[in-house]
């Protein structure tokens, strides 16, 4: 890997001397991967204690965390749970992770969550009878928007103002709150007669397929056109991607003599993909599928949160608008003497984060939700965990899809825990806060086990007071 | 807008020592928020109604600006705390659950209407150590560890939403005993006779009171005391403070920690005073309006016990027009606070200057 430097060397700020040069050894991976499973097993043993001392049997302890285990892996459709509850978390996470490296600390990604939600789920319906190819990235889209203007706001008022983000968004979620219950219970309400107060049903081309069903939904030609073009264009991506670093390694490549085939290598890639895809794919997956289980939720959003992720880093480490995002996030005086615009900057990073926090609601409301509709009461409580999630992941995004899954997992486990032991499943908001203190503040850690040694730069997001 | 607005407060702060101006100002807004109310419900407002309206907005007011005391006594002293909505949210269930319990030991052996006295006042000092414990966890964090304080603060909010949720679901949701309820109302003898003023300040219940007489007493303790001048020196210039010879962490601790106790007593409002029953989340972020509350007053108790009145006042207009108009769907008169928390934040009613070393870990050197 050419640029493993880079990607082993997150965050902004200047590798140490120590660390540069052996990119992967296992020092590096140690001292990566050390504080934050540190910090996980000792919540987990606080949550012990704390069940002990509540209950007052020792044997609870080993039921509910072995309860804990098989909720989230061992019992019938555990682990695809799991998957399914951290697809929302990598989005939300990856929303104040981009958040935190723009020296944002969104803390509204709930009320985020809530307005794409609505705003997927009135595009869902408002349109019937669009194919996937057009509805499925319209909602998407408008999702995502809902998010990205309800966190814009905060972010052009923080520019602008100097309102703090942390009480404007803070105050967004609590309207977020009451404008859905009413446009749930008003203007949206579905007119059926069920009696549970929801939104309409979203056309069909605006789900999002489970796994399952996908070769069922390719029997369609259209959508095999979708499944194609969405293969083709990811192939143009990748392509590109690696042309790029070939061309950089020798002068050769670019001397303009080079044949048709060879300049628009990644074009032609991309069309091929997507035409064995187009006519390959649906006799292939009607032959074998791995998924079958029709009751299995997991859906192809787990395959946008990947591509996010990437996306994301993407985004962050590789263009000019991602290095302008950290270097106002790192420092903003030198940010603005280097002639970047703060406002635009602080504006786009609290909309990005927006957005994706919105798209978290949109995949929610267009893939897991039974109804596939939003239901009056309908409680997510993925934001603030998912502000642990983001910093236990360092707010990198592969560190975020691993700890999204931990999260996930502990969630989807709760359930059986609660059941199994009896202890209530509240102990895992307890254990994941005790996870972010221990995170947020790793000298407690270091303290702790009596670890030596300085604190890392790179260590903890920092923001700033109320000034702006 | 925003360009009249600014120029017009900057002119009113121009003219030194014209506080009636502001007061002309605040009773003219009264005097229109009452026309304008009048206009929604269709001038149904009445004397009751418009005392009942400015009682509650005192009574919503209480916790809000224990919120903000809080958040003046921290800030101060340059520790940024926006843990306060999980302190109070600790403070409440702590109460809760102590008022309840106390009252079922103490019951067989005082008579109902003590043992019910004697509990509600243990439960308050309950809460306050409950949140004392929580200030002390961010006052360590922050303070000892050179944490980050905002993140620290987030740590102390989803950590009392964990251990609340637990605590009332092993212990308080099911098979409770009676208890032994709220404060009653506590009017307080010849005062509470004056016409308009009597209903409004002296018939409230106790922590109002506490809240109110809080409020001088910290402007007093900040402004003209020695202890005062040395947490406003390391709240603005550490260095400087140390340097004399302040011992700028120690001062911290004891403001977070005085803080928590305040924050403690917002706390058991919402258990003690407004209603016989615990339940999740029931802060509804009145902790974060409280600090919108403080930024607004300037970091001074008075300004915060103001910005605590105007929320208070746009809570209680809520409740009487969604009274008198239940065609309007509730939802939309309750944004209203949180609306006004946005606008004010934006410095619409002045640009408010934190303490210059307000978030800021000090390093000795």
């Amino acid at each position: 890997m050419a640029n493993s430097d880079k990607t082993a060397t997150p965050g902004n700020r200047a590798p140490r001397s120590s660390g540069q040069g052996r990119a992967f050894s296992g020092k590096r991976i140690a001292d990566l991967l050390g504080m934050p499973l540190l910090a996980l097993a000792t919540a987990f043993v606080l949550g012990a204690v704390v069940i002990f001392l509540t209950s007052g049997r020792l044997e609870t302890v080993g039921e509910a965390y072995w309860g804990l285990l098989r909720g989230a892996f061992l019992k019938e459709r555990g682990f695809s749970e799991s998957l399914v509850a951290a697809i929302p978390y990598i989005f939300l996470s990856l929303g104040l992770a981009l958040g935190f490296k723009t020296g944002l600390f969104n803390i509204g990604v709930e009320g985020q969550f809530y307005m794409g939600a609505i705003a997927a789920a009135w595009a869902g319906q408002a349109i019937q009878g669009l194919p996937t190819l057009i509805h499925l990235p319209l909602v998407l889209l408008i999702g995502a928007a809902g998010g990205a203007i309800w966190a814009g706001i905060p972010g052009y008022l923080k520019a602008k103002t100097g309102a703090h983000e942390v009480i404007s968004t803070m105050m967004m979620n609590y309207v977020a709150f009451r404008l859905t219950e009413f446009l749930i219970s008003g203007p949206l309400r579905a007119q059926s007669g069920s009696s549970t107060i929801q939104t309409p049903r979203i056309s069909p081309g605006a789900e999002l397929w489970a796994l399952w069903d996908i070769p069922n939904r390719l029997a369609d030609p259209l959508n095999a056109l979708a499944v194609g073009l969405g293969l083709g264009f990811l192939a143009w991506m990748i392509a590109r991607a690696s042309r790029r670093k070939t061309k950089d390694e020798g002068p050769k490549n670019v001397d303009g003599n080079s044949s048709f085939v060879i300049r628009h290598s990644s074009i032609l890639i991309a069309i091929v993909v997507a035409a064995l895809a187009f006519i390959a794919l649906p006799p292939l997956t009607r032959l074998w599928w791995p998924f079958t289980d029709q009751y299995d939720r997991l859906h192809l959003g787990l395959v946008l949160a990947v591509l996010a992720a990437v996306g994301v880093w993407w985004l962050l480490w590789k263009t000019t608008i991602g290095f302008e995002l950290r270097t106002v996030g790192a420092n903003p005086n030198a940010a603005r003497y280097a002639g970047m615009s703060i406002t635009r900057n602080v504006v786009l990073g609290m909309a990005l984060s927006g957005a994706l926090a919105g798209l978290a609601g949109t995949v929610e409301v267009v893939g897991v939700s039974i109804c596939r509709c939003l239901p009056l009461f309908f409680s997510s409580g993925y934001g603030f965990d998912s502000i642990a999630i983001a910093l236990l992941g360092r707010n990198n995004p592969f560190g975020i899809l691993a700890s999204s899954f931990l999260f996930g997992a502990m969630r989807n486990g709760a359930d059986l825990m609660e059941l199994s032991s009896g202890v209530s499943k509240y102990i895992i908001s307890l254990i994941q806060a005790l996870v972010l203190l221990f995170v947020a503040a790793p000298a407690v850690v270091r303290w702790l086990y009596r670890i030596k040694g300085g604190a890392r730069a790179d260590e903890a997001p920092l923001t700033r007071g109320w000034g702006g | 807008m925003s360009i009249v607005t600014n120029s017009v407060t900057k002119r009113a702060a121009s003219l030194r020592g014209a506080w009636w101006i502001s007061a002309l100002l605040a009773a003219f807004g009264l005097v229109a928020s009452w026309a304008l109310l009048n206009l929604v419900i269709g001038g149904q407002c009445d004397r009751k109604c418009v005392e009942d309206t400015l009682a509650q907005t005192l009574r919503v007011a209480t916790p809000i600006a224990f919120a903000a005391f809080c958040g003046v006594l921290c800030e101060r002293a340059g520790v940024v705390d926006i843990g306060i909505e999980g302190k109070m949210l600790m403070a409440a269930m702590v109460a809760y659950g102590v008022n309840l319990f106390s009252f079922q030991l103490l019951k067989d052996g005082l008579g109902p209407t003590a043992a019910g006295n004697l509990s509600r006042w243990l439960a308050v000092v309950a809460a306050m150590a409950a949140a004392l414990l929580l200030g002390g966890l961010h006052a360590v964090v922050s303070i000892r560890f050179k944490s980050d304080q905002i993140i620290s603060g987030t740590v102390i909010n989803i950590l009392a939403i964990g251990v609340t949720g637990y605590m009332y679901r092993s212990f308080l949701s099911e098979n409770l005993p009676p208890g032994p309820g709220t404060f009653p109302l506590a009017p307080i003898p010849l005062l509470a006779q004056i016409p308009v003023f009597g209903p409004i300040f002296f018939q409230q219940k106790p922590l109002t009171y506490i809240m109110l007489l809080l409020a001088v007493g910290i402007y007093g303790m900040l402004f003209y005391t020695q202890w005062g001048l040395r947490v406003r020196a390391v709240g603005e210039h550490p260095r400087a403070a140390d340097t004399l010879g302040v011992d700028v962490q120690r001062t911290r601790y004891i403001n977070t920690l005085a803080g928590g106790l305040v924050a403690g007593l917002g706390g058991a409002w919402f258990t003690l005073e407004a209603v016989d029953v615990f339940s999740p989340l029931m802060t509804n972020g009145l902790g974060f309006i409280g600090l919108a509350a403080m930024i607004f007053g300037k970091w001074n108790p008075f300004g915060a016990l103001i910005g605590a009145l105007i929320f208070g006042l746009g809570n209680s207009v809520t409740a009487t027009i969604s009274i008198f108009r239940p065609d309007i769907p509730s939802q939309i008169p309750q944004m209203l606070p949180y609306l006004l928390t946005i606008i004010v934040l934006t410095g619409v009613v002045g640009r408010a200057v934190a303490p210059a070393a307000d978030g800021q870990p000090y390093e000795k050197s």
